[in-house]
């Protein structure tokens, strides 16, 4: 961003170009950062006020006409924009003489006040609930969070002139031209219009302005003003410029878009607008191009209120953002017979900035990474972004990788899954209330599946739970719902005062899942003689490292989940690696993972289920157990069960291969449902599916019609129904 | 440039009377995360904490960078936009260049404390 004006150290841009008597627009210059008439592309930045910022020798000629539009960064060679937070007792924003006063006045009672102004080279965009004040400098973007007031001290801006000729050079209020003068900046002939400069030599012209004449010599540039006297007479003023004295406005724009928040104006900023005279014709709006006529166009359609007026004819809604312009609609709308109608809603940005600019701050949500993350990558994986994690897609051969898994040995890094510890002699009843199933009766050392249910029965988790103690229980989640389910538990905890410790070790745990048929051949190699049976764990080191071992399956293979500290997962993996060579151990990763499930009919939470699934629906009615006094869910589940079914999940299988996911099941022309997962099953020589369809008449359709090829609805699991692989 | 070194900590969910009353190893910092939750950069003896139920489980997720106080001043003033502790001592937590960091003010030092899934992005976003 280009450096903004430090005006007591050295000259802006503007009056820079003035003085070497360089091209600049046209309109009527004001100096103060209130018009639209000096803005340029500077540096390739669009909408740079040349007022209010330092003349320096980096800035690129300025271009005046940003055509066709201007251009839109892109994220390329330029660096993100800084930003800085202060935190403070008292903001005061602007710096004249009343900002000043207040600043002193508030140091004098001890407050750590912070000052912004945009001539102190900080440009204030916006006041924002927090509350927070924005600034851009030449720094950065500039966040002030002060515990006390906001004092917009901001003071008042010159009224632009209505009038043919408005767009010519020599143009300036007269607060322009005092300010001009003091630089030693010649105006030649100045003719004053209203209120004359203070110290600007001018000559007065008395009478209402009428229009501004070009120059017989350059026409871009004015040379006379016309005023029209109280008889209606009128006179031409031959000049090199006008200094127009046209009345002031408050720059109130931040205390508007403050409402409702600890802001209080002071100064100027709070005197009451003038009003100048209604236009007559020429152009309201030089942002926009809006002209008096316009104004006449959209009031005979009806559009009589200010708001209205600017929808119909945008004027307002250009870089000044209507500090031109609302002085004139309101006496033109006041004219016409309406009450005068105060300014409009400030909009979020009273300032233009970048959009590097607007996004100062701002950082995307990091997605973890597991501690093997570096490993994956250093395998060729393709990671993906899965379950709120960086993740293993795939190592380049899909096939194999599904081949290990099912003939010889496969590893795959499960350290996203959601890992908790409970403990406390509230536990058994803490989690005998949150789970549909039995807790006081799994054995120490035994683990069993459960659904997590919310209170109107739906299934919001699934997971793992594992009795480590007569008090103490380790609980597993999906991967991306271990932080809800962390709320969830505690939430529940607090709820019914139970007694009980929670711990999240989703992070502090790695876990490898071993599975294949010759898991245990490898596990043995790694110094684990007696694994634990199905649904069973124990701790035991692996390959010198210290693992709670878990005997589950996802895979349908035997399958051993060793959870273990972060710290040890890559010397653990790789271990397994290396022992495991010539069993034929490979990684596998996501893609290979989700077919392995889907064969067996697993379903994942979030992708098969819906927002509304109940255990029936989802085929899963085995995992409740209504004879259970209590359990969240536990009425809506008796309620929901007495209900005619309207879906269910189902399993699907059909030739050729796999639709892709969320393909529409048809019964005949009947739309009956959506697939969830698909996938082709090298072991069954078919695709198989998990889908929702819908109930005829209280049946489940058998023959479907999936991607226009006729589909047959099959039981689950696809393979190994009696699960006898995974409990091998 | 930041960089960030495996810390030796324990994790210690506890009632939190107990967490009050328990005796910390020597010169262990102890960042209170959480009335029932403590992390402790030391290795704790579960015996050390009197609540029979306390889970104490070592933790290895912990990455630490110790720097001087005027450089995370500058760092978290640009980072984060929380107000930061004015006591010489204390223990804050919060986001810090979008990611979730514990931060302990030591008199002249100040140590950023980030989980290890989060530190690629903790050392890209603050160097």
């Amino acid at each position: 961003m280009p450096e903004f004006a430090r005006l007591m150290a050295r000259e802006s841009l503007l009056t820079a170009r003035m003085r070497r008597g360089d091209t600049v627009a046209g309109g009527t210059h004001c100096l103060a950062g209130d018009c639209q008439n000096c803005l340029a592309t500077i540096d390739g930045v669009a909408y740079v006020r040349m007022c209010q910022i330092a003349d320096t020798a980096a800035h690129c000629a300025p271009q005046f006409t940003p055509e066709p539009l201007p251009p839109l960064e892109s994220d390329g060679d330029r660096a993100a924009t800084p930003t800085r937070a202060i935190h403070c007792d008292v903001v005061i924003i602007g710096q004249g003489p009343a900002g000043r006063a207040e600043a002193e006045t508030a140091r004098a009672t001890g407050l750590h006040v912070v000052t912004l102004d945009t001539r102190d080279g900080q440009d204030v965009v916006g006041i924002y609930p927090g509350p927070l004040v924005v600034a851009r400098t030449a720094d950065g973007m500039l966040q002030v969070y002060p515990r006390g007031e906001i004092i917009v001290a901001t003071g008042a801006a010159e009224i632009q002139p209505v009038a043919p000729g408005n767009h010519l050079r020599g143009l300036v209020t007269s607060r322009a031209a005092d300010e001009l003068h003091e630089l030693g900046i010649s105006l030649g002939t100045t003719v004053a219009v209203g209120t004359p400069p203070s110290t600007a030599p001018s000559i007065s012209a008395a009478g209402a302005l009428v229009r501004f004449e070009a120059s017989a010599s350059d026409d871009t540039r004015v040379g006379a003003v016309v005023t029209r006297s109280a008889d209606g007479t009128e006179h031409c003023h031959v000049c090199d410029t006008v200094a127009l004295g046209l009345g002031f406005t408050p720059r109130d724009a931040l205390l508007r878009m403050a409402r409702g928040m600890n802001v209080r104006g002071f100064g100027d900023v709070l005197r009451t607008a003038d009003l100048p005279p209604c236009p007559e014709s020429g152009t309201v709006c030089a942002c926009l191009g809006v002209t008096v006529d316009d104004l006449r166009s959209v009031h005979a359609r009806g559009f009589h209120e200010l708001e209205l007026v600017k929808r119909a004819t945008l004027a307002g809604t250009g870089p000044c953002q209507g500090s031109a312009c609302v002085p004139h609609i309101r006496a033109f709308l006041a004219a016409q017979g309406a009450a005068l109608q105060p300014p409009f809603t400030a909009r979020p940005l009273t300032r233009q900035v970048t959009l590097g600019e607007i996004a100062a701050g701002a950082h995307h949500v990091a997605t973890p990474r597991t501690a093997l993350d570096a490993e994956h990558r250093a395998l060729g994986a393709h990671m993906e972004r899965l379950g709120g994690w960086w993740r293993p897609w795939h190592y380049g051969d899909v096939d194999a990788e599904y081949r290990a898994v099912r003939h010889a040995v496969s590893v795959c890094d499960v350290s996203t899954l959601g890992k908790m510890q409970i403990s406390g002699p509230g536990a058994v009843a803490l989690l005998e209330h949150l789970y549909p199933l039995p807790i006081a009766s799994l054995k120490v050392g035994r683990s069993r599946y459960a659904l997590l249910l919310d209170e109107r029965g739906y299934v919001i988790d699934d997971g793992m739970i594992c009795r480590d103690g007569e008090t103490r229980f380790t609980l597993t989640f999906t991967s991306g719902g271990s932080t809800f389910a962390e709320l969830w538990v505690r939430d529940w905890a607090e709820s019914i005062g139970a007694d009980a410790r929670i711990l999240n070790q989703t992070a502090s745990l790695g876990a490898i899942n071993v599975t294949g048929p010759l898991a245990k051949q490898l596990l043995e190699r790694a110094g684990v003689a007696s694994p634990p049976a199905f649904l069973h764990h124990a701790s035991a080191e692996v390959a010198g490292v210290p693992c709670r071992i878990f005997r589950l399956s996802f895979t349908g293979e035997v399958s051993f989940e060793l959870h273990h500290d972060v710290a040890d997962s890559v010397a653990l993996w790789r271990r397994l690696m290396e022992l495991g060579t010539d069993l034929g151990v490979r990684p596998h990763g996501l893609d290979a993972l989700m077919r392995l499930r889907l064969e067996k009919g697993h379903i994942i939470v979030g992708q098969d289920t819906d927002f509304d699934s109940t255990p029936r629906r989802l085929n899963h009615e085995w995992a409740v157990r209504l004879d259970k006094p209590a359990f969240v869910g536990r009425h809506a589940v008796a309620r929901t069960n007495a209900i005619a079914l309207d879906r269910q999940l189902c399993g699907f299988a059909m030739d050729g291969q796999a639709p892709a996911e969320g393909a529409t099941i048809w019964n005949g022309e009947t739309f009956a449902g959506f697939v969830t997962s698909a996938a082709w099953s090298p072991t069954l020589g078919h695709s198989v599916m998990l889908g929702w369809l819908r109930l005829v008449d209280g049946e489940l359709p058998t023959q479907v019609t999936i991607d226009k090829r006729a589909a047959r609805r099959v039981p689950t699991p696809f393979f190994d129904a009696e699960g006898a692989r995974a409990r091998a | 440039m930041l960089a960030p070194e495996r810390l030796i900590a324990t994790r210690v969910a506890a009632a939190p009377d107990a967490l009050d009353a328990t005796q910390w190893p020597a010169d262990a910092i102890v960042l209170r995360t959480a009335p029932d939750e403590a992390v402790v950069l030391a290795i704790v003896d579960a015996a050390a904490v009197s609540d029979p139920h306390a889970i104490v489980a070592r933790e290895t997720s912990l990455f630490g960078a110790w720097t001087d106080r005027p450089a995370a001043v500058d760092l978290l003033g640009r980072h984060c936009d929380w107000e930061l502790p004015q006591a010489s001592r204390a223990f804050a937590q919060g986001a810090v260049a979008g990611l979730p960091l514990k931060v302990w003010f030591d008199d002249e030092r100040v140590l950023f404390v980030v989980a290890a899934p989060f530190v690629v992005d903790f050392v890209e976003r603050c160097r």
